[in-house]
């Protein structure tokens, strides 16, 4: 595929303003909702790896849903939510507009990885023996610094690959995308809906040129993955 | 002074029932027990990572049963270490001053000093990974140590070690425990770290403390038939008492055992010197004398048997000797219950 179109064309394609949009809204979107599935997995993989508390299995079994869910009805799902619906409605008229916005991208973003980030983080902190913690904190540490100076820093690996792993796949994400914020050119176009709409039109050097970029950034996620959690058990 | 009043704690897989318990400033308890007796779980409550379900704890005539771990000056050292691996070893030593605040230099120099004790001063610049098990084991003492805790829990601390660390690692727990007078709580399932450490001993079974003395005395006079076992008291005789003369007559299938001192009943509350009550009797094979003649000596209890069978087993370079008698094992005790 890399090779159908001549080297000179694809950065010509890259050149191209278009391309060049979808690029920075790409990146802009996925670090962002990486960052919100940091700041939400992260608490949530270390309650549940740490604390036994009632309803456990309810939180483990919605936690995973949006696993086996096709991403493309995810998406319809958070149209419906946030088009349709009244807490949608009201969090439309307070300025945060989903539908068809550069915001509905990070969402169905978040939504659709936040199950993998915690599914990374719940191993890697179920890997890290309580016992640290333990220690740490007949050394002085209150139940926060425990946390902040010794497991945290032990779950590194695990937050680096589930970080790449999630900001990999959030601007690998379609179909929720598609859903939620459309396909607008210059607009809610992302990478793979650039590659949509180009393959549409015909538009196959610029098509192609986006899906080398796409190649090229899954395989270095899964290199450092690979690296870094090899061993976890997911 | 550290004192343990009628501790419970139940977790599930592991329970503590009603254990009470003191250790005096500057002791060494040693706590020994089987698997799954519930020695570490006393030791992490001790601790305050678990709060007791009742009971209650004070440390120096303080009340610290609600406490939180990082208050009580209270230290743990456990089987596997536990090093801070993403911290080089003077890192992990200094973790507790540094969450004290204590001043550079005088973190600087209690490390030094304890790193000297445990002969650790080459290793700081290491990563815990690099290092051997016996290596390990002294900075998790020197982390501990540093912090001049009211009282030190070690949980197993040479039981993942191999023979030769292991000894030297014991005479230096000796040296530390001499050097800074630190309350010590042992655990272990090894009886010679018993006789070479403890000031007293204290036996856990099922979640509960069934006997507490020196190490001669429980030993000696094993309170009840599962410390007897445990102690690895081989000749272990299920009789009925009865007291003769001040002394005690113990019934074994047609012998007749006398014991010069009673045993101070099992956990069931009986008294051995009802007469008929079950107990059990042991004989330290240590005691035993097997002569052709009849002895001349003040032992009370001689029986004339025929020898019928002698055998001298060698396994694994030390060699011992069983004795088979005619009829049921005949015994030359003078000792006890």
């Amino acid at each position: 595929m890399v090779s159908h179109s001549p080297p000179e064309a694809l950065l010509a394609a890259l050149r191209s303003e278009e391309i060049q949009f979808a690029i920075a809204l790409s990146l802009k979107t996925s670090l962002a909702s990486t960052i919100l599935c940091l700041a939400v997995a992260v608490p949530a993989a270390y309650a549940l790896a740490r604390y036994d508390f009632f309803g456990k299995t309810v939180a483990n079994t919605l936690l995973d849903m949006p696993l086996a869910l096709p991403p493309l009805v995810a998406g319809v799902g958070l149209l419906l939510f946030f088009g349709v619906s009244i807490p949608g409605r009201d969090l439309a008229e307070a300025g945060l507009v989903f539908v068809f916005t550069p915001l509905g991208i990070v969402v169905a973003q978040f939504f659709v990885n936040m199950p993998f980030m915690v599914r990374v983080m719940r191993s890697t902190f179920e890997g890290i023996s309580p016992r640290y913690e333990h220690v740490a904190k007949t050394l002085g540490c209150s139940d926060a610094q425990a946390l902040w100076r010794v497991t945290l820093p032990m779950a590194t690996n695990g937050l680096i690959a589930g970080s790449v792993i999630t900001w990999s796949k959030g601007i690998g994400e379609f179909g929720a995308v598609l859903m939620l914020a459309g396909a607008t050119r210059m607009k809610t176009e992302t990478l793979p809906t650039s590659l949509f709409l180009n393959m549409s039109c015909g538009k196959l050097d610029e098509a192609i040129a986006v899906a080398t970029i796409l190649i090229m950034i899954s395989i270095f996620s899964l290199y450092v993955f690979e690296r870094r959690v090899g061993g976890l058990r997911l | 002074m550290l004192k343990i009043e009628n501790i419970s704690v139940d977790l599930g897989e592991f329970a503590l029932r009603d254990i009470s318990l003191e250790v005096g400033d500057g002791e060494y308890l040693v706590i020994i027990g089987p698997t799954g007796s519930g020695k570490t779980i006393l030791m992490e409550t001790i601790a305050g990572i678990y709060a007791p379900d009742e009971g209650r704890i004070f440390l120096n005539g303080r009340e610290i049963t609600g406490e939180v771990s990082r208050m009580r000056n209270v230290c743990m050292v456990y089987q596997d270490y536990m090093l801070f691996p993403h911290l080089s070893v003077k890192e992990n030593i200094a973790f507790g001053l540094r969450s004290r605040k204590t001043s550079p230099g005088k973190i600087e120099k209690k490390v030094e000093e304890a790193s000297e004790l445990l002969g650790i001063s080459h290793l700081h610049s290491r990563r815990p990974v690099t290092l051997s098990g016996g290596e390990q084991q002294r900075v998790a003492i020197a982390r501990a140590i540093v912090m001049e805790p009211a009282v030190m829990l070690l949980d197993e601390p040479l039981s993942a070690l191999d023979g030769l660390t292991r000894e030297r690692l014991r005479r230096e727990l000796k040296r530390i425990h001499k050097v800074y007078g630190t309350t010590i709580i042992h655990v272990t399932h090894n009886f010679e770290e018993v006789f070479s450490l403890a000031d007293r001993v204290a036996v856990m079974n099922e979640g509960e403390i069934v006997q507490v003395g020196t190490p001669e005395e429980v030993f000696r006079r094993p309170k009840c038939e599962m410390i007897a076992n445990f102690v690895g008291v081989e000749n272990v005789f299920k009789g009925a008492a009865s007291r003769n003369q001040g002394l005690m007559e113990i019934e074994v299938d047609g012998l007749r055992i006398v014991s010069a001192a009673a045993g101070d009943g099992d956990e069931g509350g009986n008294d051995c010197g009802t007469a008929g009550v079950k107990v059990f009797a042991s004989v330290r094979p240590e005691d035993i004398l097997i002569s052709k003649v009849p002895l001349k000596s003040s032992a009370r209890l001689q029986w004339g048997h025929g020898l019928s069978a002698m055998e001298t087993c060698k396994d694994g370079g030390s060699s011992h000797q069983r004795n088979r008698f005619n009829g049921a094992t005949a015994l030359r005790p003078w000792r006890r219950k």
